[in-house]
């Protein structure tokens, strides 16, 4: 109690500093001169009188000190002392200071926004939902560790088998046309279960969500909700939108309700404009077996856990479901078990695609906040040498060791504070450019990043540990500072400090590190495209076309496609065309379906899985893809000949241990076909992928509603076939559209679309890594250099030349610059021969940065040395 | 001290409680009169004392220190407990060896 009211009343004092000190002055003053009444009365001198009543009121200003002391919070005011302190010092060296905040801020601006990224993922996997990091990911997986996602079916029973999730939900990315034939745009969206919505939680914004009983059965009622943009652009944001007929695929359906306006669908980061019933999809998809086919794997499942239960549980009862429905159709799930996951360890789709690359790049980001910081104690420990005398004196005067170094500590705390502002400044600069919906192609992307109170404290605690870190070599240096030595010996005889030189090394290392894995993930990257995809893209164009709503029949079917292959193949400068249904390295992957073939007997349980593409007679060529053996398939036309089907290389070695492939059976759920032929191996999901099995089935016997048309140029520019290709569409049918035109390299830009962020980031800051490290040396040696200048004039007056001296100061600083990059070297090498290249090492990034870094090391020496050597002698000497 | 001191004269300035525990402890603690204001001041805050300006003999403003009801109730505590404390280190020295057991 009585303590208590003691610290109130000190930090009631706090503030009425100025109003005590009068009064202490003014009661000393009174003690003494009462004090020296009483002496004279005793008959001494006035003089003498006051002199006696001083001496025995004792020291005034140590008594003053314990006043003080006793009287506030010495700590407080000697901080605000302290910061008051350093904001003076902090100005009294701008460019110093500004290099410091700067590259502080950069380190710390580019932590946080990949932390946002990341958090994003971690805790928001699903924007607009609240509670969205309990959701997990139901996940079917092969037993080859693949994951195919989950059919209707196999949805319909999970539902109700898994007691642990309280409702899974599934849903399916589809392409949608959205208006009248022949003006169509095109959108995506989801379909979705019935409960999807309240599952989520999500309340509209306006209108109703999609019910559970219009997901029963197919072709109930038509509906769909629309996103709050989709709203917004579209429809200008009325609220009489609800009710309204919305044209997509040809059918019309009814606007029932708009989504919240955070919520953009459950693919990160993709974002969706529609969702309709999963029971519209034979409808929308133009006759899609999805909803019977239990091997048609098109929807993905998420669920939320049940309070109280755990993901184990989870994880047993979605294992033993999918146990019973293996049990039950071998024939579709035999082998296939399931797994819980959550959002951050996606094993497939975009999601996968973003986190593998932020991983590593918040790795390699944080090394370089730890090399900035290593710069920044080396330029401060540089500054606290030429400090020395002002510590001394502070010393003398009988300031403390802590006293100091809280003196120094605040100064480069009140530094780290500046970086990190200007830092969180930078990250929300970076979330707002990354809000900003870029576009893969068509496929539109949010990000909904933010920088939020998570993402700040984690800028303010890498702020704080950078200072603490770059505040630790200078503080204890100057701590340690003997008074005597640092009064008695003047600014030119300088203290050899190998804390300078063990931290240049130190930084130059880490910036070695930091650049050659900016160096190697560039690489890779570059080396994925330049990877042979084993077909040829250059000269294709690529362009699609949808029949759905016009509710072909297959003849139908296959005989538009044949009419437009004949078409485009009379144009003049069209040297091969065809038309697939996928086209490999696409963002979604190319289907992957089971199948049977003669010859092979699978000894255990389960069934073989490969990837499957259509394609019309002639994609072979178009793509240049070489046939290894037998012939490409039978002409559109031909009746006669019975279904084909065209596997890879790798097919024949995985499932038929290489032997003779041509004139097998190979049995699907769409019927039995005849092997005609072996085409090589090519790349069909993504580069660097390890070869996969593949088949190839004619469109003549399995005809699609949509296709992609492949048209290869005769030389010169593909995209002048854009218009030829309209105008033959055009002529077959008026009214409909072509979409989605772009050249074979620009269909791969867009896959590697998200890798290229952390590539471009690497670009711009591997030479704002080299450019700081340049700052630190150059610091440092023109630090030191100018406090030798009596030496360095005294070599020459004795007749050193310039060249001698310059060669000296190099080679001094290269020598502790060579160790750290050695050292360096030595760990990046170690990091990428066992974790990143297996054993492989790039010999160009490691020779060629380090030579870079060398040289730069070597320029930031040379510079300051030159600089040194070109004194006047005489001027040098007189300058003490 | 300082406390018995205010209780016993009354109000008085700084000066005045120095003077005065010179006086009685026989000049045996003539201890630098300065350590007394920081020792003040504790108690003060503490809010065993209060203190307000006034006028001193030589007609000057002083400032004057008085006991509260707070600080003469810490008064009689620290005086039982010090009597106490006193009266058991008394004992230890009465005591001889042959009067032990």
């Amino acid at each position: 109690m009585r303590a208590l009211r003691r610290f109130l009343n000190r930090v009631i004092n706090l503030a009425r500093r100025r109003e005590q000190d009068e009064r202490l002055r003014e009661e000393i003053e009174e003690h003494i001169a009462l004090q020296a009444t009483e002496n004279l009365r005793t008959g001494l001198s006035p003089v003498e009188a006051r002199r006696q009543a001083m001496l025995k009121f004792g020291g005034v200003e140590a008594m003053k000190q314990d006043y003080r002391a006793e009287r506030g919070l010495l700590f407080i005011e000697n901080l605000l002392g302290d910061l008051r302190n350093a904001g003076r010092t902090i100005r009294r060296m701008p460019g110093l200071a500004a290099v410091i905040i700067v590259s502080l801020a950069i380190g710390i601006g580019v932590n946080t926004t990949i932390f946002s990224w990341i958090q994003m993922i971690l805790f928001q996997p699903l924007p607009g939902v609240s509670g969205a990091s309990n959701f997990l990911l139901v996940e079917p997986r092969t037993e080859t560790g693949g994951y195919p996602g989950a059919s209707w079916l196999e949805y319909r029973a999970l539902r109700t088998q898994v007691p642990a999730l309280r409702d899974i939900v599934a849903f399916q990315v589809v392409p949608f046309q959205r208006g009248e034939t022949g003006q169509t745009e095109r959108t995506f969206g989801q379909l979705v279960s019935g409960n999807y919505f309240s599952a989520l939680g999500l309340k509209p914004a306006i209108g109703r969500f999609i019910r559970p009983e219009e997901a029963e059965r197919p072709g109930t009622e038509p509906v769909i909700v629309i996103s709050y943009d989709f709203w917004q652009t579209r429809f200008g944001g009325a609220p009489g939108v609800v009710g309204q007929k919305l044209r997509v695929n040809e059918r019309d359906l009814i606007v029932i309700g708009v989504a919240p306006r955070e919520f953009q669908g459950t693919m990160l980061p993709l974002k969706f404009e529609l969702w309709a019933p999963a029971t519209l999809a034979p409808a929308l998809l133009g006759g899609t077996r999805d909803l019977e086919d239990r091997s048609i794997r098109a929807f993905s499942l998420i669920g939320m856990l049940r309070a109280g239960a755990t993901r184990e549980e989870a994880q047993a009862e979605l294992s033993t479901a999918m146990a019973q429905l293996a049990r039950d159709y071998p024939e579709a799930s035999a082998g296939i078990g399931g797994e819980i996951l959550p959002f951050w360890s996606a094993p497939r789709g975009p999601q996968r695609m973003l986190i593998s690359g932020l991983a590593i790049l918040q790795g390699v980001m944080l090394l370089l906040l730890l090399a900035v910081c290593g710069n920044t104690a080396n330029l401060m420990l540089a500054r606290g040498s030429t400090r020395q005398r002002e510590m001394a004196v502070r010393v003398a005067l009988g300031a403390g060791r802590w006293r100091i170094v809280s003196l120094v500590l605040s100064e480069n705390m009140l530094l780290a504070l500046l970086g990190t502002s200007l830092g969180a400044a930078i990250a929300v600069w970076g979330t707002m450019a990354l809000r900003v919906a870029p576009m893969i192609g068509a496929f539109p992307i949010r990000f909904q990043t933010r920088v939020d109170e998570l993402t700040l404290s984690l800028a303010i605690l890498l702020g704080a540990a950078c200072g603490l870190i770059f505040s630790a070599a200078p503080a204890v240096h100057l701590a340690r500072l003997d008074p005597q030595d640092g009064l008695r010996s003047s600014s030119n005889t300088p203290p050899r400090s190998r804390a300078r030189k063990v931290l240049m090394g130190v930084e130059v290392g880490l910036a070695m590190v930091v650049l050659i894995a900016a160096a190697l993930f560039l690489q890779s990257f570059r080396s994925a495209r330049q990877t042979d995809p084993r077909f040829r893209p250059e000269g294709v164009l690529l362009a699609a076309y949808d029949l759905s709503g016009r509710n072909p029949d297959e003849a139908s079917e296959r005989e538009f496609a044949a009419r437009l292959l004949e078409r485009l193949r009379s144009l003049p400068d069209v040297e091969a065309a065809a038309i697939a249904t996928n086209v490999p390295l696409d963002l979604h992957g190319i289907p992957a379906r089971s199948f049977t073939v003669q010859g092979r007997v699978r000894t255990e349980a389960g069934q073989d899985i490969t990837i499957s593409n259509t394609v019309t007679p002639g994609y072979f060529k178009v793509m240049a893809i070489p046939l290894l053996e037998g012939n490409d398939f039978a002409e559109m036309g031909d009746r006669a000949a019975p279904a084909q089907a065209i596997v890879n290389e790798e097919f024949v070695r995985l499932y038929l241990n290489g032997a003779d492939a041509i004139g097998r059976r190979l049995q699907t759920s769409e019927g039995s076909f005849a092997i005609i032929g072996v085409a090589r191996n090519a790349v069909y999901n993504a580069f660097g992928e390890p070869a996969q099995p593949a088949v190839y089935f004619s469109y003549r016997d399995l005809p699609a509603i949509q296709g992609e048309i492949h048209l290869r140029t005769r030389g010169g520019n593909e995209t002048a076939l854009t218009s030829e290709a309209r105008a033959v569409l055009r002529d077959l049918d008026p009214m409909l559209p072509l979409y989605d035109v772009r050249t074979f390299s620009q269909h791969i830009e867009r896959n590697l679309y998200l890798r290229r962020i952390p590539a471009r980031m690497f670009v711009v800051l591997g030479p704002l890594l080299l450019g700081l490290a340049a700052i630190g040396i150059y610091a440092v040696v023109s630090y030191a250099v100018a406090r030798r200048t009596r030496e360095i004039g005294v070599r020459l007056a004795f007749g050193a030349t310039s060249g001698r001296v310059v060669l000296q100061i190099i080679r001094e600083n290269l020598g502790a610059i060579t160790w750290g990059t050695a050292i360096g070297w030595a760990l990046a090498l170690v990091i990428s021969v066992r974790a990143i290249t297996k054993g492989v090492i790039n010999l160009p990034v490691f020779i060629g940065v380090p030579a870079i870094l060398l040289g730069v090391a070597t320029l930031a020496c040379w510079i300051p040395a030159r600089r040194a050597s070109r004194i006047d002698p005489m001027a040098a000497l007189r300058h003490e | 001290m300082v406390l018995k001191t205010l209780d016993v004269l009354g109000p008085l300035h700084g000066y005045g409680i120095a003077r005065r525990i010179e006086q009685i402890s026989g000049d045996l603690l003539a201890v630098n009169q300065g350590t007394l204001y920081p020792v003040l001041l504790k108690l003060e805050q503490e809010g065993a004392i209060a203190s307000e300006w006034g006028a001193s003999e030589n007609n000057r403003r002083a400032r004057f220190y008085r006991l509260t009801r707070e600080g003469r109730k810490q008064l009689q505590v620290e005086t039982q407990d010090w009597e106490q404390t006193a009266a058991i280190i008394a004992r230890f020295f009465e005591v001889k060896t042959e009067d032990l057991p």
